[in-house]
Parts: structure tokens; C-alpha cells; sequence
């Protein structure tokens, strides 16, 4: 089985889910920008995340055989703080970098004035440079959250072939499955989707512009959920074609919109700007 | 407006044509130049028309464009090359040519039949020539017209006609239904003006447009970066026209490596075709800057990347808070860049402290002239340290002293104490040193 995991905050996990990931079959991967579990206050925290997106993080993936791209954004949930806002004016520069396939993650949080605006000046970010858009949906009043983010997709005038909706789940992928945009499922250990739950709305709405994915982060969460839902669509039935599709021919086709995703082999090298992942040595 | 990139058949000469339809369209490419000749729809084939209603459907299905190219060498005379032309006695034969490659043209719904003047024989006077050539032209000319063709006169450098002048000159000759086919590479190796400048004159008489690189004075068709021709204002050039035909790739001498060359040249044109933009943009726009120099090496490959990026930052003019932006949000070789094209103390400083031996080799190069000796002896012993090579520290020969032959000594004692060694470049810098 080959994985493509189209969201993973790999800044958040160790070496040893690199190297799990690697066993299990991941291939590549996607890390969204998002935040980090604990309020930043100015741009430079959010700068110094996004030089790790593009620099150090695919470093750490390569060392284990594994193509780390990432997308980049201001968050819905930051959006909502001033301070954090200023980072907008810098977003252009990243979105230019080779390794960013998308903007993202936006959307809604609160669903407040702020987001709003947020969305839609990223939006058309993703509209100037060329990029898909990964849009998160909210947590709480989903459904609403993801009506309203459909409706903002469909003013931007962005083609939703190039959306992704994610974090999507029994009550809300009715509402995104006839929209055109791609749908994304977060598989938890106990929140959010389960691999079962996930087989039973893949049985229902078919395999098309269908992205599964871990989200794992630094929450409890499961690197190998994309793996354990792959397994369930076997033991359901689903073919080793119908796994490939969804676990990496969907995401890679998703993605390569950008035209910047980059499967060749990963050619590893030891250092990342001189600096290794081994301990001890030098 | 994009511009549309073809290749010549001629530089698939080892190739059954619909093999070079299909390598040529697998690449990318949006069209060929199509020379007839004996292997290649050979116009004088008893089935020449079931060929061209073939080839029709094979540029179709490629969803390729096509010009008709009439510069074969031998086919018409096995002894002669490009012989009879306009200017021979048996001129007419080349007339009957041209007008059966009119035929095809229109068969093939091909943009544009291409041709030229032929050397002037020694018997012949200039006086007399220019006469054959404007009747031979007339009658061309008019044949196409009636057929709906348009045809492309090439100034070939050598013939009668070789320049743009010459052209303009045969042109009143003629009349305004004689068009322009322009080498690109013909205007470096024999044009007054420069290049970008040829195109621009050319600009609203072209039919066609072929691509290749030359030298001064030498007529010699090269492949890109082989001659001596900076293509991205050309490229620019010739979008600003207006040209919509294909602008295709004139190799005639590269049949043997064809699938290669071919593949190397529209990777190539794109890029020169994207930093050609790219510099106009800057011109405009300075701050567009910050978004080119990212996308630099994906639009030009790794190989050209650095080039290009030290290009686009000499094409602005950056203050220094604008030069350590680009610093700020660069990856490590964006970086690289700034420092060959802006090297700041500042910014030396930085790439000094970090351990990406990409980044110590920039600052040490003519970035480094104006840090204090001090901090230029730490940084060369750092690049020692890092083993890297001491050739690329600018200047070392009239700035080492004894107090870096001082530390390179300590360097090498602690290393002696580890049971390691230092690098022979740096011995010898110490021993001389002391």
C-alpha cells in the first residue's frame, strides 16, 4: 500500500512516526500551516513556522523516504487577532516557494467578521499564485461552518475543483459532495472520523474527490489512521485499486494542481543546512 | 501571450516523420517546421497526396501546428546542394517546387510556407539576380496568394538576400504579399542591430520565426547556450509583437542526438521564455521581486536557478532593508543570491553564523571584503573547519596574516590531538603563514 497523507502536522511528531510512517507505506506528504496549540503574537512566530514548512521539516522527512510538501496560511482560528493578521502582507513571498502546494488551512473558526475577511483575501491568494485552497472546517455548528464556507468559495469565483473542504464528516459531506470541491476526512483515535465511519461514507458517496487523512498533530491523534482505513476498505470489499485511489492517486491529483508536487525519488541527504537529525555525533 | 514553441524536422532527419510527430509532441512542443524532403513528404512521391492527407491527421491527432520549410539540400539536384534556386538557369524548377510545397501547404492547413534566395552564382551579375529572384518571387507569391498561404521569405546569411535590409529591398521588389521568415540565430551571426532590435523591425512583417543560437559572423546553427545570444529580452521581444505563429527550433545538425536536443531545448525556451517575463515585470514593478526570486528554480531548473536569481536581483535596485528582506524570507539558496548580488556586512555576518556550507562559501566570496579582519579570519576558519575548499575565499592570498596562520595552527594541533587531519589546501596556507 502507498500513502499519500494529504494532512499531517509533522512538526508536532517524532522521528519514530517518521519512521512508522515510512514502514507503514507512506510515501508523501502534505503539512498544513495551522496553529500550534498555543496562541502566537506577532509574525515573526509565524514566519519562523513557515521557514520550518519549507526547510527543515522536509528535511527530517526525507531522511526517511518520505517527499514532505506543505501549505500555507494564516489560520481561521488566528485570523481573529490583530497581531497575527500583519502575517497576511507576508504570504506571498511563501506561496511562491517550491514546496508549497496550496493555501491553507483557512476557513472558519468562530465564523466571526475577522475570518470572514480572512478567507476570502486568501482565497483569492490561492487565485493569484495558482494554488489549490485546503479549507478546515469549523468544530463547532459544522454543518453551518460548512455552508458558509461553500457559499465563500462559490463568491471567490476559485473553481472548487481546486478546494478541498476538510475535516468533514457524517452530517456535513452531503452538503460538499455536489458542490464540485474535493472533500477531506480526518481520521482520530476517537474524535472526528473512525476508518469504519470513514468505509461506510466512501460505500455512500463513492471515491471520487475523496482525501482520507491522519491530521495528526501534537493532540492525540494516529500517523497510521490512513493506513488502519486503507485496511477497513479491504476487509469492506474495496479493491487494492480503490485504496490506491483514495490514498494516493486522489490526493496526488488533488495537489498536482499546483504543478510543484515532487514524487521523484527522495534523493536524501545527511545534512540539512549543515545541521543532521542524528544525536551525538557531530 | 505565450509563445508557441515548434521544432524542425530537419533535426529529426533520422527519423520516419511520424516517429518525429509523435517524440516532438510528446515533449511539449506546439508545432513543427516541416522540411520537405526525400524521407519527409517528398513532394515528388507518386502518393504525395495520400502522405499529406495522413500527415494532415497525424498534426491533428498531435493537436500540432506546422510551417512548410523548403531548405532541403539535395532534393532536388543529388549533386548540387540547394541547387537550382532563383538565380540558376533552370530556375523554374525551383519554382515548380516552391508551388507544389504551396499545394502541401494548403493540404497541411500549415501557417506558413518558408523559402530563400540561393547564393549568387559567380556568373551571374547582382544586377541580374535581384531580377530572377523578384520574378521568381512574384510568381510565388502570387500562386500562394490565390491558395490562401501565406509565404515567409528568410534572409539566409550568404544569399543574395541575408539581411533584414535585403529583404526590405526585395520586398518593394515584390510587393506587400512577400512576408518574413526570421532566424533568430542568423540575426547574431551577420545583423547590424542587435538581436531583440531585429525582432522588433521584423516584428510586423513575420509569418514564421525560427530559434537557435549562433556566433558573431559564423553561420552555424547552435544549440542554446552554445553561441553568444542573450534569449530573454528576444523572447520578450518577440511576445510584445504580437507573433502568434511558431517560433520552431532550427537544428539541422543535430539529427543524431534528435529526442535529446530536442527535449533540452523547449526545457530551455521555457525557462528564458519565463525569465524574459519575469525581467520585464521587475522593470514595472521592483517589488515583484519578492515573489520571482522564490519561484525561480522551478521555473528554470535547479542547474540555471542561481544565475537567474543573481539576474532578477541585478535588474532592481534594492535598498538595503529591501536586500535583507529577501534575506529574511529566502530559503538557503535564495539567500546564496542575495549574497552574491548584495552582500552586506549584515548579511555576511548571518550566513557566517550558520552551519549550510552554501551559504559560508557565498559570504566568503567578495561579500566578505568589507568585514573587519577579525570576523573574515573566523569565517575562513569556520570554511576550514567545515573543509571546505580555501579557493573560494576572495582575496586570501593579500589577507592572510599571521594571526589566522595563528589559528589554522591551533586548528591543526586540536585535530593531531583528535588523531584527525586538516586539509592539505589549509596546511599549506599555515605553513606558508608562518
Amino acid at each position: 500500500m502507498r500513502i499519500f497523507d494529504p494532512h499531517i502536522h509533522m512538526t508536532s511528531r517524532t522521528t519514530d512516526d517518521y519512521e512508522r510512517m515510512a514502514a507503514a507505506g507512506v510515501r508523501a506528504l502534505v503539512e498544513p500551516a495551522f496553529w500550534l496549540g498555543q496562541p502566537r503574537t506577532n509574525t515573526g512566530s509565524f514566519t519562523d513556522y513557515f521557514d520550518a514548512l519549507i526547510g527543515w521539516e522536509p528535511f527530517r522527512a526525507s531522511q526517511y523516504g518520505i517527499r514532505h510538501h506543505c501549505t500555507i496560511a494564516l489560520n481561521p482560528k488566528e485570523a481573529n487577532d490583530p497581531r497575527c493578521r500583519e502575517v497576511l502582507a507576508l504570504l506571498p513571498r511563501y506561496l511562491e516557494k517550491d514546496r508549497v502546494v496550496a493555501v491553507g488551512e483557512t476557513g472558519y473558526d468562530s465564523m466571526t467578521p475577522e475570518e470572514d475577511e480572512v478567507f476570502a483575501a486568501q482565497l483569492e491568494l490561492a487565485r493569484a499564485h495558482e494554488l489549490p485552497a485546503l479549507v478546515h472546517t469549523p468544530h463547532r455548528d459544522k454543518v453551518v461552518g460548512t455552508r458558509r464556507s461553500l457559499d465563500v468559495v462559490k463568491e471567490s469565483g476559485i473553481d472548487p475543483g481546486l478546494v478541498v473542504l476538510d475535516h468533514l464528516n457524517e452530517p456535513t459531506v452531503g452538503e460538499v459532495a455536489g458542490s464540485g470541491c474535493w472533500m477531506g476526512f480526518s481520521i482520530y483515535p476517537d474524535t472526528k472520523m473512525s476508518p469504519d465511519r470513514m468505509v461506510a461514507i466512501l460505500r455512500e458517496y463513492g471515491l471520487e474527490r475523496m482525501l482520507v487523512n491522519s491530521a495528526a498533530d501534537w493532540g492525540k491523534s494516529d500517523p497510521l489512521l490512513t493506513l488502519r482505513t486503507g485496511e477497513a476498505m479491504l476487509a469492506a470489499g474495496f479493491s487494492d485499486d480503490d485504496v490506491d485511489r483514495v490514498l494516493w492517486r486522489n490526493p496526488v491529483e488533488f495537489y498536482g494542481q499546483s504543478g510543484r508536487l515532487d514524487l521523484d525519488d527522495v534523493a536524501t541527504e545527511g545534512t540539512f543546512a549543515g545541521n543532521s537529525i542524528l544525536r551525538g555525533g557531530s | 501571450m505565450s509563445l508557441r514553441f515548434g521544432y524542425g524536422t530537419n533535426g529529426f532527419a533520422n527519423h520516419r516523420l511520424a516517429d518525429a510527430l509523435d517524440v516532438i509532441a510528446e515533449l511539449g512542443y506546439a508545432g513543427v517546421a516541416l522540411t520537405l524532403d526525400h524521407a519527409h513528404l517528398d513532394p515528388y512521391a507518386p502518393d504525395v497526396k495520400d502522405q499529406v492527407a495522413r500527415t494532415a491527421r497525424l498534426l491533428a491527432e498531435r493537436e500540432l501546428g506546422v510551417v512548410v520549410e523548403t531548405g532541403a539540400r539535395y532534393l532536388l539536384d543529388p549533386r548540387r546542394k540547394h541547387a537550382p534556386t532563383f538565380l540558376h538557369d533552370d530556375a523554374h524548377r525551383r519554382v515548380d517546387f516552391l508551388k507544389r510545397a504551396i499545394d502541401i501547404a494548403a493540404g497541411l492547413h500549415a501557417e506558413a510556407v518558408s523559402f530563400w534566395a540561393g547564393v549568387r552564382p559567380a556568373h551571374v551579375s547582382a544586377e541580374v539576380a535581384w531580377q530572377l529572384l523578384a520574378e521568381g518571387c512574384a510568381e510565388v507569391v502570387a500562386y500562394a496568394a490565390e491558395r490562401g498561404v501565406a509565404v515567409g521569405f528568410e534572409p539566409e546569411p550568404g544569399m543574395l538576400v541575408e539581411t533584414l535590409a535585403d529583404w526590405t529591398r526585395l520586398r518593394e521588389l515584390v510587393g506587400a504579399g512577400l512576408k518574413l521568415t526570421l532566424d533568430i540565430g542568423h540575426c547574431r551571426a551577420n545583423e547590424p542591430a542587435d538581436v531583440a532590435e531585429c525582432v522588433r523591425i521584423a516584428g510586423p512583417y513575420l509569418v514564421n520565426v525560427q530559434i537557435d543560437d549562433m556566433r558573431r559572423g559564423v553561420h552555424e546553427h547552435l544549440e542554446f547556450g552554445d553561441g553568444e545570444i542573450d534569449f530573454p529580452p528576444v523572447l520578450r521581444a518577440l511576445a510584445e509583437t504580437g507573433y502568434r505563429g511558431l517560433v520552431a527550433v532550427e537544428l539541422p545538425r543535430h539529427s543524431h542526438a534528435a529526442p535529446d536536443v530536442a527535449a533540452r531545448s523547449l526545457s530551455f525556451l521555457r525557462a528564458v521564455q519565463w525569465l524574459g517575463d519575469a525581467l520585464d515585470q521587475l522593470a514595472r514593478d521592483p517589488a515583484a521581486i519578492a515573489t520571482l526570486l522564490p519561484a525561480a528554480r522551478r521555473r528554470v531548473g535547479r542547474a540555471a536557478a542561481e544565475d537567474v536569481r543573481v539576474r532578477l536581483l541585478g535588474a532592481v535596485t534594492l535598498t538595503s532593508d529591501e536586500a535583507e528582506q529577501l534575506y529574511r524570507y529566502g530559503d538557503n539558496d535564495e539567500k546564496r543570491a542575495v549574497l552574491l548580488a548584495y552582500p552586506q556586512p549584515d548579511l555576511v555576518r548571518d550566513a557566517l553564523r550558520s552551519n549550510d556550507t552554501r551559504l559560508v562559501a557565498a559570504a566568503l566570496g567578495p561579500a566578505a571584503r568589507d568585514l573587519p579582519d577579525a570576523e573574515w579570519r573566523q569565517g575562513v576558519l569556520k570554511s576550514v573547519f567545515m573543509g571546505l575548499p580555501l579557493s573560494g575565499v576572495d582575496g586570501l592570498a593579500q589577507r592572510a596574516d599571521a594571526e589566522l596562520g595563528r589559528m589554522l595552527a591551533a586548528l591543526r594541533r586540536e585535530r593531531e590531538a583528535a588523531g584527525r587531519t586538516m586539509p592539505d589546501d589549509a596546511v599549506d596556507l599555515l605553513e606558508r603563514l608562518h
